[in-house]
């Protein structure tokens, strides 16, 4: 459920997150319809529109993944509907393929591509990224958010500006601007228009030579009227002759270094297209200039380049003095900044000794107790040994990767564990078993187990199946029993589809059953032949909330008196949160177990037993 | 003034929640919120520090380095583990001595400190510090550790460590809780008000 101000009245004060102003400003600017796949920092946007879709009667959908996300709100777009689309960086590069081409035909109703960048990674395992290359690369005006206030009023510009010139704009966002909260002063909500026309248009649409080069020419004059009319979004502070060129976030903490005498501060609101007359102006009298910007010197070179012309004396810093690696705080600015604004800085040494003083155990994220997962990766250890390659996806099993299974031996993308499997197996005789999310099957598993399929390798394929897609917070696909709207439908199921692929050895068992779960793996290992197991069992985080929901309780389970000795081993080897260690006892706390009985089943019968309920 | 609070702890305890109740009470008092909340990972086991910063204007959401004004440590660990953000001169401590202990702990062969441990950690960084029973005392009486989160916003009211209006916690409390926990909530906020440390 998403935060009751969203929908907030007209002029109230409220603090929202920034996703959810986000959220809030594509409601203000009466969008049609919305479709996304979740990727965190992103997925609030999300979660907020579906939440609200019905009440204010505009469409949502969870897409099948990113592309197709996009290419929804194309056509949408396409049609004369406002429409938006809110992923991550990585999303993006899934989408780009169609994104593209949709920025050279141009859209009709306004188009907003919100993309969360994660440096450092917060929620992103596999890579830093920087949206604003695609800026460049697809030709797509970009505006950046310094707060969360500017997160909804730049929502709403941005489908402004996409409709005025007719074409898809970039909100882009980093995680400390999506995952931030602030006051906001809300706008007024404008009703959705949802009905729209696909009117043909051979000039717009036939994008093949020499068409496709005139349309070229038009996107880069189109760049150029936006550069020139939105020139005046970018805002200048203060008089000096050292200056600081900023954006996003970092202006924020270039705010925070306090009261900055002779400093000239510009912000840029609009990253693509860079206003080069608006860098000219701020540069031209300045002694020297620094960029802030988080990852790649963009601005930074830019900025280089229009120096050449108007002051080629000016002295540049920007990532010489500031790293280009992870996200920016306050605190890397004060040490990069201070030598050159002349600040003086705390002396943090004694604070630095006594910080080295704390030596605190790791907290690394953990499966929930009674998550399906841990069930599955437990059972194919047992059966399988550790003599195998265990090909990773993205999803909650990625959190295998650490003890005590280590079972996540590469991490690529979405769905790319099937074809990275099956290039291994092209070129080795090993054993590789594919570890794929049900979400992600149907994001970008499938075309790549029809490769396997079609190619003819045999690993073992194992599809964990929890019912939705949980790590992101519990959004519904394809195999879900409900839409983003809410409503329900008849889920699809994967075996079905698996074995329309010409795949015999096809079973579905049940997560949560040792016996079955084993006995499947070792009769499939035996094969030689290429096999999908989907383990299946709902995510429990979800199926904790549903019991919850309706009044209801969980059984949960204890250890035998007297018994706690048979089951310490299971404190390392199964690794649930719900199983403590105290001293030489080991016990399972009531308000953690969930109830999955899995570790039950690890143990001689009447080792661990059904909890004798209290009398309230 | 700018009053910079981060509330820390561990995901499934209710950090979001209760930094939600902080952030909202303040913006009932007029003052301009700015803070972060990280969603996604979180939630399965992991340190969650959330900031909150309130004040007339409010420009980074990022508290700097050793200005903490308060530091509600919801779990142990997690106290002493937000120390980059604290110093003597500025930051009072609030920590629930109610331990959620890593699964790594005994995978690792890592150990968890005592409480008196954690004290000594804290005490180079601290004004001030109160430990609080809370999570404790929480099950004990209502069966889930999880209402110590606004007992221990209770603690910082009436200690001075948080300066809101029990007024606008209360709103707050009512805005953010589900329905069905509002009764228990204020029960525990009261319960925070009356402690003596």
């Amino acid at each position: 459920m998403s935060d009751p101000d969203v929908l907030g009245k007209e002029n109230k004060k409220v603090v929202l997150l920034g996703n959810e102003a986000i959220a809030r400003g594509a409601l203000e600017a009466g969008m049609g319809l919305s479709a996304c796949y979740p990727g965190t920092p992103s997925s609030e946007v999300g979660i907020t529109l579906s939440s609200v879709a019905k009440k204010q009667g505009f469409y949502f959908e969870w897409s099948t993944n990113e592309k197709v996300a996009f290419e929804v709100c194309a056509g949408a777009s396409y049609s004369g509907v406002r429409s938006l689309t809110a992923l991550k960086h990585f999303g993006l590069n899934v989408a780009s393929d169609s994104v593209f081409p949709v920025v050279f035909t141009g859209v009709r109703g306004g188009l907003v591509i919100m993309v969360a960048d994660d440096p450092l990674g917060h929620s992103s395992a596999q890579s830093e990224q920087d949206t604003r290359f695609y800026a460049r690369m697809g030709k797509i005006p970009t505006l950046e958010p310094s707060n969360v206030q500017e997160a909804k009023d730049f929502t709403k510009l941005a489908f402004d500006i996409s409709e005025k010139y007719e074409i898809p704009v970039i909100l882009r966002t980093t995680t400390l601007v999506s995952h931030s909260a602030g006051t906001v002063k809300l706008g007024k909500i404008k009703k959705p228009k949802t009905k729209g026309k696909f009117v043909k248009d051979y000039d717009r649409f036939y994008n093949i030579r020499p068409n496709l080069q005139k349309m070229h020419a038009n996107l880069i004059k189109k760049l150029e009227r936006i550069e020139n009319e939105y020139e005046k979004l970018n805002t200048v502070e203060g008089n000096g002759r050292t200056g600081i060129i900023t954006s996003g976030v970092s202006y924020q903490y270039v705010k925070e270094l306090g009261n900055l005498l002779g400093v000239k501060i510009g912000k840029l609101s609009l990253t693509h297209p860079i206003s080069r007359n608006f860098v000219a102006n701020f540069i031209k009298n300045l002694e020297k200039v620094i960029v802030v910007e988080e990852l790649e010197p963009i601005v930074e070179n830019f900025v280089r380049g229009v120096a050449k012309d108007v002051n080629p004396g000016v002295e540049i810093h920007g990532k010489d003095i500031l790293p280009r690696v992870g996200e920016y705080t306050p605190d890397i600015l004060l040490e990069a900044l201070s030598p050159i604004l002349n600040i003086k800085k705390p002396d943090f040494s004694k604070h630095e000794a006594n910080l080295k003083k704390i030596k605190l155990p790791v907290r690394k994220p953990v499966f929930c107790p009674g998550c399906p997962h841990r069930s599955t990766f437990y059972a194919v250890k047992k059966v399988l040994g550790e003599n195998v390659v265990w090909a990773g996806d993205i999803g909650c099993y990625v959190l295998g990767i650490f003890e005590p299974f280590k079972m996540q031996d590469f991490v690529i993308s979405m769905g790319a564990s099937m074809g990275v499997t099956h290039g291994i197996k092209k070129v080795s005789d090993q054993k590789v078993v594919v570890f794929i999310g049900d979400s992600t099957f149907f994001h970008a598993g499938m075309p790549g187990l029809v490769n396997i399929k079609t190619h003819g390798t045999k690993p073992l394929v194992i599809i964990m199946d929890n019912g939705i897609t949980a790590m992101t917070g519990h959004q519904p696909h394809p195999g879900s029993s409900f839409t983003g709207m809410g409503e329900k439908r008849i889920p699809m199921k994967i075996e079905d589809i698996v074995k329309s692929f010409g795949i015999k050895n096809v079973r579905v068992v049940n997560a949560f059953n040792q016996k079955e779960l084993q006995s499947v793996i070792r009769e499939f290992s035996k094969q030689d032949e290429l096999g999908v197991i989907i383990s299946r069992g709902l995510c429990t985080l979800l199926m904790k909330r549903m019991v919850r929901a309706k009044g209801g309780q969980f059984s949960t389970f204890e250890i035998a008196p007297g018994k706690s000795h048979r089951v310490s081993r299971l404190v390392k080897e199964f690794a649930c949160p719900a199983i403590i260690k105290k001293g030489d006892e080991v016990y399972i706390k009531e308000d953690m177990c969930w109830g999955c009985g899995v570790c039950s089943q690890l143990v001689e019968k009447g080792v661990i037993v059904p909890r004798k309920r209290r009398k309230k | 003034m700018t009053y910079n609070v981060l509330l820390t702890g561990v995901g499934g305890e209710g950090v979001l929640m209760t930094s939600v109740i902080v952030a909202r009470a303040a913006n009932i008092e007029g003052y301009e919120v700015r803070g972060t909340q990280f969603h996604g990972l979180a939630q399965r086991g992991g340190s969650i520090p959330t900031q909150i910063r309130f004040g007339k204007k409010i420009y980074s959401p990022m508290i700097p380095r050793a200005q903490a004004d308060l530091i509600l440590g919801l779990e142990p660990i997690e106290a002493a583990r937000a120390c980059f953000y604290a110093s003597k001169e500025r930051t009072n401590f609030i920590v629930d001595t109610y331990p959620v202990k890593p699964v790594y702990l005994n995978l690792l062969g890592h150990i968890y400190p005592s409480n008196e441990e954690i004290r000594r950690m804290i005490t180079p960084f601290a004004k001030k510090s109160i430990f609080v029973d809370a999570s404790n005392i929480c099950e004990e009486k209502f069966g889930n550790p999880i209402y110590g989160n606004v007992m221990a916003i209770g603690v910082a009211l009436s200690s001075g460590m948080l300066p809101l209006s029990k007024k606008s916690v209360m709103k707050s409390i009512k805005e953010t809780v589900p329905g069905r926990a509002i009764k228990v909530n204020m029960t525990t906020f009261d319960m925070g008000l009356k402690f003596k440390g």
